[in-house]
This record gives C-alpha cells, sequence and structure tokens, in this order.
C-alpha cells in the first residue's frame, strides 16, 4: 500500500516527476555513452594494435601510419620501396614482415594488396568458404565484405581508399574465398595479392587516368609515377611487422628511422597517445554528467518539495488517521527511489539505443564495430547508486514532510 | 466494544480543569465525561476554542494543564509515537474540509486508512460505501466528488478502524440545508451503530435541536 501510495503520487504529477527523470535519465545517458565508446575503443584498438609490433611507411605523421595501415581507417603516408624494407623479411628479430599495399576500395571496404601471411599470421583467420588467391586478380573477402559479395562474384574496384568517381572499369576481381568473422578489421577488408594492385595502378597509369585523381590520391601515387620511370622498383604502402624477440624493439626502429624515406610506428605506443589525447574530451563528457546530475538531485529536492507543501492537508490527515511519522518519511523516500530507479533506466536505455545508433554510423563510415548491446557492470553500479541519490534527495523533503505540525496545518485551514 | 475497555462504569472520556494559552489569552474548558456511545453536541463562537478543545480531546495539542483520560490512559504521558498510533486505532477525525490523499481513488484512500493502523478489510469498506450511498463512486478520483459526499467519505474514513470516539469539528458547516441534515443523520447513525462515542463542535445553529447533550462554550 505505501509503495502504491509513492507510485501514485509522483505518477500523479508528471510535469514536474518527469522533469527530475528527463534530467537524471540524460546525466546517466551521458555517462554510459562516454564509458561506453572509450571502452570498446579502448578494446577495440588495443585488439588490433597488438597484432602488429611495428608499421614501416613513408615518412609523414606516425599516428596516420597506424591509423590508416592497422585501422584502415586514415589515408595513406606514402608509398615506399620494396627493396628498401626487404632485408626485414630475412631479420633474426622479425617473425613476420608482410608488405600490404593500398589504394582501392569496394563500397567503402578497402582493397589490401598483400600476401597470404597478413590473413593466416597477423589476424590468424581461417576460410569459411572457398579458398586463397592464388592469381593476380583473385581476392580473399572478410566475412562483413560476404554481406555485399559472395564467393564466384567478380566486381570493379574504385579508386582511391575512399569514395570515388573513378573505377577501373577494364579489371575485375574475382571473389575466390570467405573468411571466417574473427571480431577484427580484418572482417571488412578484402584481400588479394600485391601483383593484383600492382597490375590494375600499371594498367592505369599507361591511360593516363592519374587526371581524376584527388589530391590525396595523387600524393599517393606520386612516388608510383617515378616507379615507372625507374624501371618497375615494386612499391609497398606499408610493412607490418612481428618480432621474434623482445631485443627488436630497441634495435628495428632505430635502423628503420635512420633511413630518409622510412619511418615506423608502435601501434600500441601511437594508440595510447590517441587515447590519451581524447581522454580530456571524453572528460569533460563526464564532468558535463556529473554536471546535469547534480542539476537533477537539486530538481528532485525542488520537486519532492513542493509536492509536499501542496499535499500538505494529505500528510496531516494521515497523521491524524494514526500514520507514524516514520510511515510518512518512508514514503517520500521511497518516491526519491521511484524518481531514481525510473531515471537510471531510462538513461540506460537511452544511453544504449542513441550507442547503437551512433555505431551503426560508425561502422559504415570506419568499418568499427561499435555496439549498444554490451554490458558492464558498472551500470549496475550506476543504478544502485542514483537509486541511493534519488533516496538522498527526498531526505530533506520527508522531514519537511515529518515536520509539519497536525494542529497549526489544520488551524490556517480549518 | 465493551470488553476492549474493560468495565462499564467506567468513563470512557474524562477531563479535568484543562486550560490552552494563547499568548496572554488562557481559555478554559468545562469538564467533560462521557460513556461509551454518548454523543455530545459542543457549541461556540469562532474564537472560544471549541477546535482547541477537540484537539486536545484528539491527542493533536496538548493542554497547558488538566489531564486527559480516555479510558483511563493519559494522552499527555504517552510518546508521540504512541499518541499517533493510539489515534490511528481509537479516535476517528471528521473536519469542516475533508482533505484525502488526490491521487488515490475513493476506494484507495479508505485502503490507506485501514492500511496505516490495521488491516485492509475491503467488506468493510464496501459495506459502509453501501450505507452512506456511494458504493458506485468507489474506483472515482477522489478529487471529482462534490463537497457533500467527500465528507460523507470521510464520516466513512473516520469510523474505517471501529474507534471508540468520533471527533467531528464542525462538519456541516460548508454544507446547504440538505446536506447538513444528511450528514448529520449519517454521523449519528453510523456512530451508533459502531458504538462510538460522538462529539461535534460547531457554531452552526442548525444542529442544536438534533442533540439532547449539549455544552455551549460561550456561556461557560
Amino acid at each position: 500500500m505505501i509503495f502504491k501510495l509513492a507510485w501514485k503520487n509522483i505518477s500523479s504529477r508528471p510535469l514536474s516527476t518527469g522533469l527530475s527523470i528527463v534530467l537524471l535519465s540524460s546525466s546517466i545517458m551521458v555517462i554510459v555513452l562516454a564509458t561506453l565508446t572509450i571502452n570498446q575503443m579502448k578494446l577495440k584498438f588495443n585488439d588490433n594494435a597488438n597484432k602488429i609490433d611495428l608499421v614501416i611507411g613513408a615518412k609523414g605523421s606516425r599516428l596516420q601510419l597506424v591509423l590508416c595501415n592497422v585501422f584502415h581507417i586514415d589515408y595513406p603516408t606514402g608509398n615506399i620501396f620494396m627493396e628498401d624494407v626487404e632485408f626485414l623479411t630475412k631479420h633474426p628479430f622479425v617473425r613476420n614482415a608482410v608488405p600490404i599495399s593500398l589504394g582501392d576500395a569496394y563500397q567503402q571496404h578497402r582493397i589490401i594488396g598483400t600476401n597470404k601471411n597478413f590473413i593466416s599470421e597477423i589476424y590468424k583467420a581461417t576460410l569459411e568458404k572457398g579458398e586463397l588467391f592464388n592469381k593476380s586478380s583473385e581476392v580473399v573477402i572478410g566475412s562483413n565484405v560476404a554481406k555485399k559479395l559472395n564467393l564466384g562474384n567478380s566486381f570493379i574496384g574504385s579508386h582511391g581508399v575512399g569514395e570515388s568517381l573513378h573505377q577501373h572499369e577494364d579489371f575485375k576481381y574475382l571473389v575466390v574465398g570467405v573468411l571466417k568473422p574473427t571480431g577484427e578489421i580484418i572482417d571488412e577488408l578484402i584481400i588479394t595479392s600485391l601483383e593484383s594492385i600492382w597490375n590494375v595502378h600499371h594498367d592505369e597509369y599507361k591511360k593516363g587516368s592519374f587526371d581524376l585523381k584527388t589530391p590525396e590520391e595523387h600524393d599517393l601515387h606520386q612516388s608510383e609515377d617515378e616507379a615507372e620511370h625507374s624501371s618497375h622498383k615494386k612499391e609497398i604502402t606499408a610493412l607490418l611487422v612481428n618480432y621474434n624477440s623482445p631485443r627488436a624493439k630497441f634495435s628495428i626502429p632505430g635502423i628503420i628511422n635512420k633511413k630518409n624515406s622510412l619511418m615506423s610506428a608502435d601501434p600500441a605506443i601511437e594508440i595510447k597517445q590517441l587515447i590519451d589525447l581524447i581522454q580530456p574530451a571524453v572528460n569533460i563528457l563526464y564532468f558535463l554528467a556529473l554536471f546535469i546530475f547534480g542539476l537533477s538531485l537539486f530538481s528532485i529536492i525542488i520537486t519532492l518539495v513542493n509536492s509536499m507543501k501542496d499535499r500538505k492537508y494529505e500528510i496531516v490527515m494521515m497523521r491524524v488517521g494514526g500514520a507514524s511519522v516514520k510511515i510518512i518519511f518512508i514514503s517520500v523516500i521511497l518516491e526519491g527511489l521511484y524518481i531514481g530507479f525510473l531515471g537510471s533506466i531510462i538513461g540506460l536505455v537511452l544511453g544504449h539505443s542513441l550507442m547503437e545508433i551512433m555505431a551503426s554510423f560508425i561502422n559504415f563510415k570506419y568499418h568499427y564495430k561499435f555496439s549498444g548491446f554490451v554490458f558492464d557492470q558498472f551500470e549496475i553500479v550506476l543504478i544502485l547508486i542514483t537509486i541511493l541519490i534519488g533516496m538522498i534527495a527526498a531526505i530533506f523533503p520527508a522531514v519537511v514532510a515529518y515536520k509539519f505540525d497536525i494542529a497549526k496545518v489544520l488551524k490556517n485551514k480549518i | 466494544m465493551d470488553y476492549f475497555f474493560g468495565l462499564k462504569q467506567k468513563k470512557l472520556i474524562q477531563t479535568k480543569n484543562i486550560s490552552i494559552n494563547y499568548g496572554s489569552l488562557i481559555l478554559k474548558f468545562p469538564e467533560i465525561n462521557l460513556n461509551s456511545g454518548d454523543q455530545l453536541l459542543i457549541i461556540g463562537n469562532s474564537g472560544s476554542g471549541k477546535t482547541s478543545l477537540l484537539n486536545i480531546l484528539g491527542g493533536l495539542i496538548s493542554p497547558n494543564t488538566g489531564t486527559v483520560l480516555l479510558n483511563d490512559i493519559n494522552l499527555m504521558s504517552l510518546s508521540k509515537n504512541k499518541v499517533d498510533n493510539f489515534r490511528g486505532k481509537n479516535i476517528g477525525f471528521v473536519f469542516q474540509t475533508p482533505h484525502f490523499i488526490k491521487s488515490l481513488t475513493v476506494n484507495e484512500n479508505l485502503k490507506l486508512s485501514q492500511y496505516l493502523v490495521s488491516e485492509i478489510n475491503q467488506s468493510r469498506i464496501n459495506i459502509l460505501l453501501e450505507k452512506v450511498g456511494l458504493y458506485n463512486l468507489k474506483d472515482s478520483n477522489i478529487q471529482n466528488l462534490s463537497e457533500g459526499e467527500k465528507q460523507r467519505i470521510s464520516i466513512i474514513r473516520a469510523l474505517i478502524n471501529q474507534p471508540s470516539i468520533l471527533l467531528a469539528d464542525e462538519p456541516t458547516s460548508a454544507l446547504d440545508d440538505e446536506s447538513c441534515n444528511n450528514v448529520i443523520d449519517i454521523l449519528t447513525n453510523l456512530s451508533n451503530e459502531n458504538s462510538a462515542t460522538l462529539i461535534i463542535v460547531t457554531h452552526d445553529k442548525r444542529l442544536k435541536e438534533k442533540f439532547s447533550n449539549q455544552i455551549d462554550l460561550n456561556d461557560f
């Protein structure tokens, strides 16, 4: 009965109760959103970053080098000559050195020219069906690309790593294999041999289609231009390296960075720096959430105190009817509990829904799988804290309620 | 009810020398001695202290002097919580303007009153609602009732926990003649049926001819 009373008391004042709940749930929503984003980002980034110990590419921004060649988000820094880095494939400290060449895409999925080690050694991916590529123009696709393409399909790649109007219409790729889902970035990629990439761009060069390129793409292929003239020096975008020995960490980057045309970047370090860069923004979000939380606390107190004043006679009548101050106190605290509970639940639902909406946007744009359906233990704590705060906010109104002097209230009115 | 109050010859309500001070104004009240089931009308002009007297009898305020014994229990000796509990179980109140929990229905309001001091007994609610002819409004929101209807519900509420004492403060002043008669009939009949002692304080002259047992505070 007392639960029902408290419930009816807040639900019969939808506007002021609603305001408190909206404020409370907004702050919870921001907290959930910020935490989910940063957590999932850290998880995904670290997962992918840990797959590769060192990225070697053309000079430019280290972060860009990592983002482009490990996460396949940013544009390439430029190309390097295969022969400049070939020595690493035989280096005793190196377990794996996988060249990759970027430049084309199909419907936002990047086409990566590389060798089979990219699949088997770096991402430890296995085939769902079909086989690995053997000839130029044959490709293996990641599980998410398989939503758009299937075994046996052929398609034309468009130039550039993003969207482009220009397509290599005379060069068709053929899907010969589909990979099992890994949860890694490889799910979003189309993998082919280096020769495929070299062939398609070789032909293109002959036709003089460089005119159609955007400036970035032009930069990307400037060195290709030179390559043609210096009689078929093979180019790649980057070399992905896995170490064999911990000592590699101290020797190999040094060797690379001494070379004029090369630069190396450690994905783990770059990602840590990136997250450190983002952290202040996340902290501002938390601060904002805390501020709204404070406002909602204030709103709950004001709502309930006003409610008590409006219900002065009701409360006094309950007292006259034998209700102890304890019952009155508890019923008001219950109102705070309900508001806290509703606010936190609505906030969680909003936070997760918004995350899911944002996730589909991020997935589309960056091929990064975020999800609104990931739950964390902190959310239970968040609910409990919010309920507790709701109850604490109700203490003052509850004291107001039980301090009403029955005789005085009755005298004023009756 | 008699067994509950022990021996029959004991007085249910006994007051002695009660007075209350409002600043320099001292209000003294006549002694009241009532048996179980008695009915008393206390008449007084405004300012004569009739509401104060009723509040003292109901344990809502304490007098500056004197004692109030309800069934030999001295209200002033009880703690605040115990007074609340005693009042809930033994005393019903009817006021000039009835107040209810606005967010609840008629039935829920009555159930709440039962819940606060004893157990919910739906059949008792139904019987009382039938008696005052408002059973059909059982599930209406309390705010949709007329003043006369609300006053009848407030009498039910006062009697819902079968109190031995029913205190009514100006129960008819806000009502027209028809509702006034109706409310007084219900008050007297229901307190008779529930063997509750009824005390009404009022300045409403219409009630004078309805009660044989009267105290006029203006004469005191």
